[in-house]
């Protein structure tokens, strides 16, 4: 059973000790950056990098690589095939399968999109991995995120979980009626409803329960509400932020002026 | 049928040692309570009797069935298994289809499925709301039709994981009659329970577990006397037989009946 719907891992590192919203405007940069940025080789460049060594300095190198080479790579490398395959619209050949011609121009573009992919994905990962999502959400509330929508996020990242947790419970009481969920593929349609069906009613009276015990505790209150969570937010945070600010609107006037 | 259980150990994927070395007979037709704290390891074991769960090491036997070589589904034959959670295992629209899957999934022919769903209806005191829909009906008689669409399995060996959790008296009164109901059959019945005075009254083998092993194994008097021990799983011995034992009687009483008479001894 999956206990948390969280990819956060607990270290304790610079990168973890920063402020969740300095990190979101890190995350932010990086990718806005990254898929601005005209040079072919920028987005292979930043992972290389700046998202490695955050990786390194948040000791969470090893789960890094890990959700990169097992999660991301594919999924870029799947598109970076398709693309370069089955896009016309290059000059130059560079070979021939039957009727399909490679080009340099698409395998070059592909490139550049699946790099780009592998860059944006990556670096929420490292955010994922650094930052708890309640900690985030609170963080934000407290800049004036709507709290219904902090918690939108963070019910769903907690209710899967124990969706999944239901559901496993609901397909062993099945089983112990006898209903068999090894047989072929026909008998196994005619499965659903037995054990879909009291997945969805318990999610139903789920939500209400939840929805009465958090109005119960003021949730809809207008007034000015207090945390119980103070997270650290230093002078160093805030420089950080402003140069990256700072940096992305220099980047994009550069941009602006150059070309 | 017999259930055979010999060094059982389990560890879950996570690395928790759940069961560390249970070895224990259940004879056909006996009634056994399994009282402990949570996280003793009760679910984990009955958990192994219908196969849901596999031994890490060591051996579990349904009568001449080896857990481990026939599936739940098979299993579920011998052994009816009644979840905490009613709401965990009910879909169909109307009570009496819903206590007719069971059967009906062990290929009974259709007059025996009749038969024993009219019978497991009149045992749960369910027959006037054989047309309702479970989740009109109120959480005590969705946990009655639960049980209602086990019994009707018509298996040997029944299990009831914590019952009477949540259930107001009448309908504890109604589970009670129901295990009667299955000794008179021969039935085994095997019970989870926390409510240690439901255990007392109406079983007469108890089990105490703690920390994956069984701690006492007995007669109910003889298991719900040992104050000490039972401490141990965080289980308090019985009000009536706390009592009895500050006034002084030799025996721990389980039931109102056994505590008059052992009241009148003393007085004699």
């Amino acid at each position: 059973m999956n206990d948390r719907l969280s990819f956060y891992r607990k270290r304790n590192s610079p990168v973890h000790a920063l402020n969740p919203f300095t990190k979101l405007i890190l995350v932010s940069a990086l990718i806005f950056y990254g898929l601005t940025a005209k040079g072919f080789w920028t987005a292979t460049l930043m992972v290389a990098f700046v998202l490695l060594p955050l990786a390194l300095a948040s000791k969470l190198l090893k789960e890094y690589v890990g959700v990169a080479l097992k999660v991301i790579l594919p999924t870029a490398g799947f598109m970076f095939v398709m693309q370069s395959v089955f896009i016309p619209g290059g000059t130059t050949e560079i070979f021939r399968l039957g009727f399909i011609s490679v080009e340099l121009e698409t395998v070059q573009r592909s490139y550049l999109i699946a790099s780009r992919i592998f860059l944006f994905i990556s670096a929420f990962v490292l955010l994922l991995l650094t930052t708890h999502p309640s900690e985030l959400m609170s963080d934000l509330t407290r800049r004036g995120l709507p709290p219904q929508f902090a918690y939108v996020i963070i019910s769903t990242l907690q209710i899967i979980p124990q969706m999944q947790a239901k559901a496993q419970t609901i397909i062993a009481a099945q089983r112990s009626r006898g209903l068999d969920t090894e047989s072929s593929f026909f008998k196994r349609a005619g499965l659903l409803v037995p054990l879909v069906g009291p997945l969805v009613f318990g999610s139903l009276v789920e939500v209400e329960e939840r929805a009465i015990a958090i109005e119960a505790r003021g949730f809809t209150s207008t007034r000015t509400k207090t945390f119980l969570h103070d997270i650290p937010d230093t002078p160093a945070d805030k420089f950080i932020r402003w140069t990256l600010t700072l940096f992305i609107i220099i980047s994009l006037a550069a941009r602006l002026w150059l070309s | 049928m017999n259930i055979e259980i010999s060094d059982l150990h389990f560890t879950y994927p996570s690395g928790v040692q759940a069961l560390r070395g249970i070895s224990l007979t259940i004879e056909a037709g006996e009634q056994v309570g399994i009282v402990g704290q949570n996280g003793a390891g009760k679910t984990t074991l009955v958990r192994h009797l219908n196969g849901l769960l596999h031994p890490t090491a060591g051996e579990v036997k349904i009568g001449d069935w080896d857990t481990r070589k026939y599936s739940v589904a098979k299993l579920a034959a011998r052994v009816g298994y009644v979840f905490q959670n009613p709401d965990d295992q009910l879909f169909s629209r109307d009570v009496r289809t819903e206590v007719a899957f069971g059967p009906k999934n062990l290929g009974y022919p259709k007059e025996q499925v009749e038969a024993l769903v009219s019978e497991a209806l009149e045992m749960t005191e369910l027959a006037d709301k054989t047309e309702a829909n479970p989740y009109d009906l109120s959480p005590t008689w969705r946990k009655m039709v639960a049980i209602a669409s086990v019994i009707a399995m018509d298996t040997p060996i029944v299990i009831f994981d914590e019952p009477t959790t949540g259930q107001d008296a009448a309908s504890v009164a109604r589970i009670a009659n129901v295990i009667r109901v299955l000794r008179e059959r021969g039935k085994t019945v095997i019970t989870i329970t926390h409510d240690i005075d439901f255990c007392a009254e109406n079983f007469e083998r108890v089990i105490a577990m703690s920390q994956g092993r069984i701690l006492l194994d007995g007669k109910a008097n003889d298991v719900l006397g040992q104050e000490e021990i039972l401490a141990a799983t965080y289980v308090d011995p019985p009000q009536l037989a706390r009592l009895g034992r500050r006034l002084g009687f030799k025996e721990t009483v389980r039931n109102e009946e056994e505590f008059l008479a052992a009241l009148k001894n003393m007085s004699a």
